[in-house]
């Protein structure tokens, strides 16, 4: 199988690297994104259409990223594409919000299982960190409990101490747990009565660089019900989970209900936008904190948003991405076997991790990875991955020829031990 | 918050200790020493002792007291070794008085050319590829013996090695320069490399080594060229990168 070669994106690297901090800064960025070995990955994309991503070498790759979550439907989708491009004709961002808000929220209220009503902004984070202050507005107290590795956003409070720039103040009041310790939850609530505002948790543990974690048997509705008698606001962080689980919110899909919920990335399909929802008892809350943003009410987002709920609906997105899902990680975790290869799924299908267990260094799965991404599938090697809506059989097939030869390779270049 | 203490250890245990390798790697060093016998201890009030000990033109830097000292040198805290580095203070000999002359003549003289080193002329820097090459060498050495330091002693630094889960991590520059820093209730950092090293941070010269730690390349865009590269356990890496960030506070 040919493999990939990257001339432009070197190019148009050092005009990068010229101008703007690290190139590529994030999560987007090769440091970041965990490219191993950089030579391996394209940088820069020309366009994307449906499941694929060409690079500006025109490469074409099936995108299981899906630009981390937002491309739920398939890039370029033409009906959501038509929303945003009716709205934008109207307007966009204007100096009043359009009627595409209202109809936005009106849309979440009837579609979200925990949703009275729901507030705008940009990206997850926006919301994330709403959600704390709107627990903080509600209870009046100071502490927040998170769980290990779960990823909130880029606020200072939501970053570890240690970090550049972050202190230990910002972090003073943020309590993080191990995932699914309820004995650990009680005892904290017990030793600090009248002192925590609020739980922010994704519906399941998907920390970058570990293993996903689903909820042990019972977790929920055990922390549902702590929450409830401490008077804890319990804030779902739905941003990368959310709409690829249940469209009612990946709370619904685990049987609680939230009293806060955060949505973003697949919302609107890649248009910006993000959303908290919430049950009745804490509009009041919310609407006291003041929080906004020049773009947050944009009209264009919103029409977009609304379409890609409609198609979700109406495609029973949720379901079609588990299909394809586990089809996909059933397929390449038999193939690794071929190869002598242990890959080890978690999570759920519609945002599976995986990771090859055969060293304790990882070195082979970053091998294998590399291998993937140069004949055309892109995967990422320290990040759960994502399906989309446009990905069909025969890009799974694709992929999984793909998987075949990156393990040829990677048996091929890398000594190994016979199992 | 630069705490004298972790100074104090840095200054001791990373950029002292460069001593060793400066004798490794400057013949000018090893001749000024040689034919003198010392081992001097630096002992300062809640820092573990340092014993550098001079024989046949090198030296031998041990952390604690199992090697045995024939000068002692006492500070009385963690200020006083700073400002002696700094060439504002001396220090306080308790034992080896005989030994002064080498303390003033063959020591002081190699802590310059240490110094010379580790504050290269940028020109010479430039022009000079020997020079380029051991004070690249021996400023790597200082800012990755510094992270142990930092991490072991400096809040901040505490916090990052309680994510650095145990085991070796591999830092190469090809041949020029090999450290291998390994967390075992504590991080430690000796010269070489680790058969079972969990993580690998490599540059692809001297180079891009020495300019990434002396802030003048940008380490990610370094890593979007190829030129630095990291594979197996990435929070082990990524958190000695941000160990290193708290070394820039402690030496700048």
């Amino acid at each position: 199988m040919d493999t990939y070669v990257y001339k432009k994106r070197d190019e148009l690297f050092e005009r990068a690297a010229a101008v703007i901090p690290s190139g590529i800064y994030g999560h987007l960025g090769p440091a970041e994104g965990c490219f191993i070995p950089t030579s391996a990955f394209p940088f820069f994309a020309e366009r994307a259409e449906g499941a694929y991503l060409y690079d500006v070498d025109g490469n074409r790759f099936i995108d299981y990223m899906c630009a981390y979550g937002p491309n739920v439907l398939g890039y370029n989708h033409e009906e959501v594409g038509e929303a945003a491009r009716r709205q934008w004709e109207k307007g966009d961002c204007m100096t009043l919000p359009a009627e595409s808000m209202v109809e936005l929220a009106e849309l979440l209220v009837d579609t979200v299982d925990s949703a009275d009503w729901a507030y705008f902004a940009k990206n997850g984070g926006d919301v994330t960190n709403l959600a704390m202050l709107t627990a903080r507005a509600k209870t009046g107290r100071d502490l927040i409990v998170k769980f290990v590795g779960g990823y909130h956003g880029v606020a200072p409070w939501m970053q570890a101490y240690g970090s550049p720039g972050i202190l230990k103040s910002d972090v003073s009041n943020i309590i993080t747990l191990p995932w699914n310790r309820l004995d650990l939850f009680r005892d904290l609530l017990r030793k600090n009565p009248g002192r925590i505002a609020g739980l922010i948790s994704t519906p399941y543990s998907h920390p970058a660089m570990y293993d996903s974690e689903l909820p042990a048997e019972g977790f929920w509705s055990e922390v549902r019900s702590l929450c409830t008698e401490h008077g804890v606001v319990l804030i779902v962080d739905d941003v990368r989970a959310g709409f690829r689980l249940d469209l009612r919110g990946s709370d619904y899909y685990y049987g609680f209900k939230a009293d806060l919920i955060c949505f973003s990335k697949a919302i609107a399909n890649g248009y910006p936008v993000a959303a908290l929802c919430g049950q009745q008892a804490f509009r009041n809350a919310v609407g006291a904190v003041f929080n906004t943003g020049s773009f947050w009410l944009s009209a264009v987002p919103f029409a977009a948003a609304i379409k890609t709920i409609e198609v979700l609906k109406k495609i029973d997105g949720p379901a079609l991405m588990h299909r394809l899902g586990e089809k996909l990680t059933n397929g390449l975790s038999d193939i690794a076997q071929t190869h002598g290869f242990t890959l080890l799924v978690s999570g759920e299908p519609a945002l599976w991790n995986m990771r090859l267990t055969d060293d304790e260094s990882g070195v082979l799965h970053q091998a294998w990875v590399a291998e993937c991404v140069r004949r055309g599938a892109f995967f990422t090697n320290h990040h759960n991955l994502f399906i989309n809506c446009a990905m069909t059989d025969a890009d799974i097939e694709k992929t999984w020829e793909i998987a075949d030869d990156a393990f040829r390779a990677v048996r091929k270049n890398h000594a190994m031990k016979a199992r | 918050m630069i705490d004298s203490t972790v100074l104090a250890s840095i200054n001791l245990h990373a950029v002292l200790r460069n001593l060793e390798t400066l004798t490794q790697l400057d013949a000018d060093a090893e001749d000024l020493l040689n034919g003198h016998r010392c081992a001097i201890r630096f002992s300062v009030p809640g820092i573990d002792r340092l014993t550098l000990t001079f024989d046949q033109g090198r030296c031998q830097a041990a952390r604690g007291e199992a090697v045995p000292a024939s000068m002692n040198l006492r500070f009385s805290n963690a200020d006083h070794l700073n400002l002696m580095i700094e060439g504002k203070k001396n220090p306080l000999p308790t034992k080896g008085f005989r030994s002064i002359g080498f303390l003033k003549r063959q020591f002081a003289g190699a802590a310059d050319l240490l110094s010379m080193y580790l504050r290269p002329d940028i020109k010479r820097l430039k022009s000079d590829p020997d020079f380029f090459r051991m004070a690249t060498v021996l400023f790597a050495n200082t800012a990755f013996y510094a992270a142990a330091e930092v991490a072991n002693l400096d809040p901040v630094g505490q916090a990052l090695l309680a994510k650095i889960e145990p085991g070796s991590i591999n830092v190469t520059a090809g041949d020029d320069f090999q450290v291998c820093l390994t967390n075992d209730n504590g991080l430690s950092v000796r010269q070489g490399s680790s058969a079972a090293a969990k993580a690998f941070m490599s540059f692809d010269s001297l180079e891009t080594l020495g300019g990434v730690l002396r802030g003048e390349l940008d380490g990610f865009v370094c890593i979007g060229r190829g030129q630095m590269s990291f594979k197996g356990r990435i929070p082990m890496i990524d958190n000695l990168n941000k160990l290193l960030l708290r070394v820039e506070a402690y030496l700048s």
